[in-house]
């Protein structure tokens, strides 16, 4: 479960910085705003998902 | 499915409805139990708003058109906005009752009957529009039922939906917090999945700019699809609720609130920005004058807005054969959830009102045999039952397709629905923000575990309090909302204030007869209550603080030093 967690947060970081890079690549104008957007809020929900894996992964440790 | 009862307290730290006692022993007034774990706390939200794309996706983009992805940012914002005040407000007050408590505490009796009249509407709206689209989602897969076609089977399956979720909800029993987990986290995957093959293998962003260069809506159009998006993201009730049965809440709400809030906003974006930029897998049939249809415009229209994400997920490559299947099912179930949320939210928004002499106590009775809060489970649920009929028989009756049209301008049965579900929500929230506000700076000993970004020291009355910047933006962003439905939507506009004056009518009528202020509040010692409230959460640790913090303020007023 946890291993499909990790993944699942990975792929929205990937998807996250394609989706920046690709919006980029336009050039810089309002109408890439949305999509850039888009883009950092994956890419930031994938590292606050990584992150709280990290600390139960943590706290499931030092319990054993 | 498995099933189970529930209890639920009240705002007001008692036992509110109580479960047979075959189901729970011999204990006559059974304590909600605190078993929700993060997961649990987290799929409960998700499997109310996550439901709400489903219905939001075709109405933004059929109002918005290549605007809708800057309609879902904006109404993004202010969600997030809310719900970060709701998962202050929830991890401070643990108890279920949402917006209506919190606004009923912060700004008084008939502020807060006010706010929970509206949240009212918006539960009973819930449970007609989500039946609507649940069929609607169903109809991808028998189009004999078929909203367009088959009005009758539409209106007949959606009406006993109603009346099947009230008699369960009458007798007792729920979806699991186990069930409620297993379909959110499936939903969670198969969206992320047609979302990743969507965004690597059909989206254009060249498409995506153009779509929104040669289809920009009027201004008109924008503000009713920024109303309209607004319905994408209501059902934020569910983390207080939450907080009411889940273990160290004031721990556990922040943080499974900001992933919740944080995966609905990303799931709404993304849709979108791939309904307005995805090369499709299939051709897109022509529109009822043979026009070739972008995307967007065929997702949007009348006949398809009611089930856009099954037809979007159906058109992402390599997947889209196997979604177009299961998609339409995943999202029925969900939605059939969230509408089972609103029977059960509004009987225990009502409940807790009338307990709080808010309500004739007539909303307070319960069955004798089942001791679930008969009267009001189906009274709103006739409400809800009524609001189908209305929005329904212009598709079953010519006649009164022509007075609609020539009244509300032709709009749809799904429109009026919601209209009205827009309308109550930004009024809720509208209370929820100056009640935060109010609570920050006349509560402040209260501790908060979870604070809103960006706050401003202040003192008052001689209390160190901190204002909230986030919560003036969400302020203002919500009542812009609120002033686009009003603009917006025919129907909205007459309908929603109708409801308002209907429930000051009442709310009135009941506090004269009884006695009670009309326009102050009731007496209460807010005081006593907080610390029963953090102690029945278990927020031990937090009852103390919050007794230290009153001993040394009564300390800082009796000029007296504190040690």
């Amino acid at each position: 479960m946890i291993i499909l967690r990790i993944v699942l947060a990975s792929l929205l970081v990937v998807i996250g910085c394609s989706i920046i890079v690709r919006m980029l690549g336009l050039g810089i104008h309002p109408d890439i705003f949305p999509g850039v957007l888009l883009g950092g809020a994956m890419v930031a929900l994938g590292i606050h998902r990584i992150a709280l894996i990290r600390r139960v992964y943590a706290q499931r440790k030092m319990a054993q | 499915m498995s099933w189970r009862s529930i209890t639920i307290a009240s705002p007001y730290t008692e036992t509110l409805f109580e479960v047979p006692e075959n189901r729970v022993g011999h204990d006559k007034k059974a304590e909600l139990r605190r078993t929700v774990t993060p997961w649990g706390s987290f799929s409960w939200g998700y499997s109310d708003v996550g439901a709400d794309i489903f219905v939001g996706l075709g109405l933004v983009l059929g109002a918005a058109a290549g605007a809708s992805n800057v309609a879902f940012l904006f109404a993004g914002i202010v969600y997030v906005c809310i719900g970060l005040a709701y998962t202050e407000l929830a991890a401070t007050y643990p108890v279920a009752g949402g917006g209506q408590y919190f606004v009923l505490r912060g700004l008084g009796d008939i502020f807060g009957f006010i706010a929970g009249w509206a949240v009212l509407l918006d539960f009973t709206i819930d449970i007609s529009l989500f039946t609507w689209t649940c069929v609607d989602y169903m109809s991808s897969l028998a189009p004999a039922l078929s909203s367009v076609n088959h009005p009758f089977n539409h209106f007949a399956l959606a009406a006993l939906f109603i009346v099947g979720l009230c008699a369960l909800n009458v007798i007792g029993v729920r979806e699991s917090t186990a069930f409620n987990g297993f379909v959110s986290g499936l939903d969670i995957l198969s969206e992320t999945a047609i979302l990743t093959l969507g965004f690597l293998f059909a989206f254009d962003p060249h498409l995506l700019v153009h779509t929104m260069q040669v289809s920009w809506p009027t201004s008109d159009m924008f503000m009713k699809g920024i109303s309209l998006a607004i319905v994408s993201f209501v059902g934020l009730e569910s983390i207080s609720q939450a907080a009411q049965e889940t273990q160290r809440p004031a721990s556990v709400i922040p943080r499974t609130s900001v992933a919740l809030i944080l995966t609905i906003l990303i799931f709404a974006l993304a849709y979108s920005n791939l309904a307005l930029g995805m090369h499709t897998w299939h051709a897109i049939p022509p529109d009822a004058h043979g026009h070739p249809q972008m995307l967007w415009q065929w997702l949007g229209n009348d006949q398809n807005n009611g089930r856009a994400v099954a037809l979007l997920a159906a058109q992402v490559p390599y997947f889209g054969a196997l979604a177009a299947l299961y998609v339409p099912i995943l999202g029925s179930i969900l939605l059939l959830i969230s509408a089972n949320s609103g029977v059960f939210g509004s009987s225990r928004i009502a409940y807790a009102m009338s307990k709080g002499t808010l309500l004739p106590s007539t909303f307070a009775r319960v069955h004798p045999k089942f001791r679930t809060p008969v009267v009001s489970l189906v009274a709103f649920s006739g409400i809800a039952l009524l609001e189908l009929i209305f929005a329904a028989i212009p598709s079953l009756d010519h006649g009164v397709a022509a007075i609609y049209a020539h009244l509300f301008n032709g709009e749809s049965g799904l429109d009026f629905l919601a209209d009205l579900y827009a309308f109550g929500a930004a009024t809720s929230y509208s209370f929820v923000f100056i009640a935060l506000i109010a609570l920050r700076l006349y509560d402040p000993l209260s501790p908060r575990k979870f604070k809103m970004p960006f706050n401003i020291p202040v003192t008052v009355r001689g209390e160190r309090a901190e204002f909230p910047i986030v919560a003036v933006i969400g302020f203002i962003g919500i009542f812009a909302i609120l002033l686009f439905t009003l603009k917006t939507h025919i129907i909205g506009r007459i309908a929603g204030p109708a409801w308002l004056i209907l429930g000051i009518i009442i709310y009135f009528i009941y506090r004269a007869r009884h006695d009670l202020p009309l326009f102050k509040s009731k007496p209460r010692d807010w005081r006593k209550e907080q610390v029963e409230i953090l102690r029945n959460a278990g927020e031990l640790e937090l009852m103390d603080e919050y007794i230290a913090n009153i001993k040394a303020s009564n300390a800082r007023q009796a000029g007296g030093s504190v040690t």
